[in-house]
């Protein structure tokens, strides 16, 4: 099924974004070919480079406002339980801005999706740093580099209850197409992290794309802390685990609330 | 008026002076009086000291005054506080005549007022029964009862009156519940939560982790195809005005329940006060339509919640329906009924029908992003179209009251929660009262009464008389004689009285 859209789409020439549309579109034909309906997808978007793709995508969207992407997706599944909503947003947008909404989604287990494009910098606002750029990044606004440690999203998520915590490579499409079927597929809150570049502000990670290799999908904690910490986001040493690093199934939000579960039996919204 | 009884029932936190109140108001309501109860409280759990003041009349009562005839001390201080507000006849009922009772000292005292009050002892242990259950609460009624011997002070006898008891949080919950309410979102926040309390036994409340979370998930849930509404109070608004904004762009329907508390900032959490109808009128950066309206007691916050939501629905935009402590938290025991209310479905297309977008950027006809110079400007235009649209349709509802005597060139504005005491002050004066249900928009009669009229007197619970604002705004017309109170209490029928004797 041809999910494009006739909108011009105005990322730059070579950024790793044009690559993750093109997983995303794969993973949701994956799924349409499975039985999914068009219909049933929803998109959401925060504000950034990547909110862009809800231009690009011809799905259902809601285009949120800059951080709070993850809050109105967590709304729309709570306005339909049936719907299958993806989240779209930025390493700013859900590190920096959108923080306490991203802990909580992972705590809440509200059975969606969110796809971050995590580029280690604020681009569409020209480059400055975000809570994943490394240490010594230099920016308008830092021009001696970046002094403040980044954190580790994928640890952030596993302490936080996330149940699908997944790393992709963004210039890797047939990967990263299949992480994220397999995240939408998940019943409960599923994470992936695309790691990419910014071919413009922040480009230094496609010289450790080297160290990037897969691993097999895992079920236990313990492993999955090691992964998380084998990559120093701060120094930008050791190996790049990617794949999904940790994946268990919980009950959801949804199914805690007896007339959301009803509304899943019957298959409607609150509209009927 | 022949009866009219103030009750003051005082202690600390966590003693049951609720109960107390709830109790009494329950069984002279069933006996068909007018109650109207104020609470005073302080923003702590246990201790402290905490009052309420019951009115028991046989005519229409919706405010309070400082006059007590009977004190309902659970605790030593309670007497002492109060000394200043003691009719000359007051009685004293105090939880020392009940030592040993512990929890249900307040039944007691509850027991021992309905005596006085000249109410069969049924009335008060079928009253228990059902409140409590319990043997002891009803031991507690009956020693109480039986305390004051042969005295009574009162016979309530038997009106005709069909009381019923609400708070003004109950009126916006059966008004929400009547428009078909699905989903409330809401942050805990005083005076805003006993509403999300109720609506808890109601509907599916869901908390999430702070006020930017709640407006953004509504949105997504109305978006959704839910009927949504969220709640806060001044601050947690604050949170949610990037939220407003992104309503009036993404036009996804919203009903928002303000109950104000004195500001600024934290301010006085527990206290009442109608500081908060600027940043309900202007809350949002961008120019987009929204309603705001203001109900006065609990059965207009039946009708106007309807409302807010219906015209959410029907015109895809912003309504905020605007309360405070005062109207939150007092109950009112009146024989007034709701207008039938409007019903109406969500028939818009919603996500799981066909494609649909819904967008924070400015956009096309698809919900395509857009800066084009030719479709900013017309979507700017079509927003205030809508908003002429949104006039249109609520001249159908009633947006400003005129109570009092209707040919008097004497004449009191004011909006919200001040609706009872004016009315209540103004009885037998030469007054007639303008209240004002809508804000947004406004009702064009305002500007003729205003000129019929030879005094006109602005009422307010604020600093800066906001509602004058408005009106000067609209009008061009500037109130000069304003009665304002800034204390975080409301007004009092007497003070008010007293104020516009001077004027």
């Amino acid at each position: 099924m041809n999910l494009s859209t006739d909108y011009k789409i105005t990322w730059c020439p070579g950024c790793p974004n044009h690559m993750i549309l093109e997983s995303s579109k794969r993973a949701f034909n994956s799924l349409i070919k499975k039985g999914y309906k068009k219909n049933d997808f929803v998109i959401v978007a925060g504000i950034g480079c990547h909110g862009k793709i809800f231009d690009y995508l011809n799905l259902s969207g809601f285009y949120g406002l800059h951080g709070r992407a993850l809050a109105s997706a967590f709304g729309i599944k709570i306005g339909n339980p049936n719907l299958k909503v993806v989240c779209y947003a930025g390493d700013g947008d859900t590190y920096s801005e959108g923080m306490e909404h991203f802990i909580h989604a992972c705590r809440n287990n509200s059975d969606m999706t969110l796809i971050v494009h995590d580029n280690q910098s604020f681009s569409l606002t020209t480059g400055q740093i975000t809570p994943t750029s490394q240490l010594g990044f230099k920016s308008k606004i830092e021009p001696n580099g970046n002094e403040i440690h980044p954190l580790n999203p994928i640890k952030l998520a596993l302490v936080s209850g996330a149940s699908f915590v997944a790393r992709c490579d963004a210039r890797n499409i047939e990967h990263t197409a299949k992480i994220i079927k397999e995240a939408i597929e998940h019943k409960g809150f599923a994470f992936v992290e695309i790691l990419q570049t910014c071919i413009i502000f922040n480009p230094s990670l496609d010289h450790a794309r080297k160290y990037m290799y897969k691993v097999d999908n895992g079920s236990n904690m313990k492993r999955a802390m090691k992964l998380a910490d084998e990559w120093d986001y701060a120094t930008r040493n050791g190996r790049i685990p990617i794949g999904v690093l940790y994946k268990h199934t919980r009950q959801t939000f949804e199914e805690k609330h007896d007339v959301l579960v009803s509304l899943m039996k019957k298959k409607v919204g609150w509209k009927g | 008026m022949k009866v009219i009884i103030n009750i003051l029932i005082g202690g600390q936190a966590g003693q049951g002076i609720n109960k107390v109140s709830k109790i009494i108001s329950s069984i002279v309501a069933k006996k068909g009086y007018y109650t109207f109860n104020y609470r005073d409280y302080p923003s702590l759990i246990r201790g402290g000291h905490n009052f309420n003041i019951l009115t028991i009349s046989d005519e229409r009562i919706n405010s309070y005054t400082n006059k007590i005839d009977f004190i309902l001390a659970l605790d030593i201080d309670t007497t002492k506080i109060h000394e200043n507000k003691l009719n000359r006849n007051c009685i004293v009922l105090n939880f020392q005549s009940f030592i040993g009772l512990g929890r249900n000292t307040n039944v007691a005292l509850a027991g021992a007022l309905i005596k006085l009050l000249g109410i069969e002892k049924q009335d008060l242990l079928n009253e228990i029964k059902k409140e409590f259950g319990t043997k002891e609460a009803e031991h507690a009624a009956e020693k109480g009862y039986d305390s004051q011997g042969s005295i009574i002070k009162y016979h309530l006898k038997k009106l005709k009156n069909k009381i019923n008891i609400l708070d003004g949080s109950e009126g916006v919950a059966i008004g929400a519940v009547n428009s078909g309410l699905n989903v409330y979102f809401a942050y805990p926040m005083t005076p805003a939560t006993p509403l999300m309390n109720d609506l808890a036994r109601k509907v599916l409340v869901i908390q999430p982790e702070s006020e930017i979370a709640v407006i953004n998930a509504a949105l997504g849930a109305s978006f959704a195809g839910a009927k949504v509404m969220i709640g806060t109070s001044g601050g947690g608004f604050d949170l949610m005005t990037e939220g407003l904004s992104f309503q009036g762009m993404s036009e996804v329907p919203l009903v928002v329940y303000l109950a104000s508390r004195p500001g600024p900032s934290t301010g006085v959490p527990t206290y009442s006060g109608q500081s908060d109808l600027n940043i309900a009128l202007r809350g949002g950066h961008g120019e987009f339509p929204r309603v705001v309206v203001a109900p006065g007691d609990p059965v207009e916050c039946i009708e106007k919640t309807n409302e807010s939501f219906y015209l959410a629905e029907k015109f895809k935009c912003l309504s905020i329906i605007l309360s405070d402590k005062h109207l939150a938290e007092g109950e009112y025991g009146s024989d007034s009924k709701p207008n039938r209310s409007i019903k109406f479905s969500v028939a818009r297309k919603i996500p799981g029908e066909g494609l649909v977008r819904a967008t924070s950027y400015e956009h096309d006809k698809y919900g395509n992003t857009t800066e084009d110079s030719v479709i900013v400007k017309k979507n700017n235009e079509a927003r205030l179209l809508k908003y002429s649209k949104i006039k249109k349709e609520v001249k159908k509802f009633e947006m400003i009251k005129v109570h009092g005597k209707k040919n008097s060139k004497n004449l009191v504005i004011g909006f919200g929660s001040t609706k009872g005491v004016i009315l209540d002050a103004i009885k037998d004066l030469d007054y007639k009262f303008l209240q004002v249900l809508y804000l947004m928009p406004m009702s064009s009669r305002i500007k003729k009464e205003i000129q019929k009229a030879k005094k006109v007197v602005l009422v307010e619970n604020n600093l800066t008389g906001q509602l004058g604002r408005l009106i000067r705004e609209r009008t061009g017309i500037q109130i000069e004689k304003r009665i304002l109170k800034y204390d975080g209490r409301p007004f009092l029928a007497d003070e008010l009285r007293k104020e516009l004797g001077k004027i």
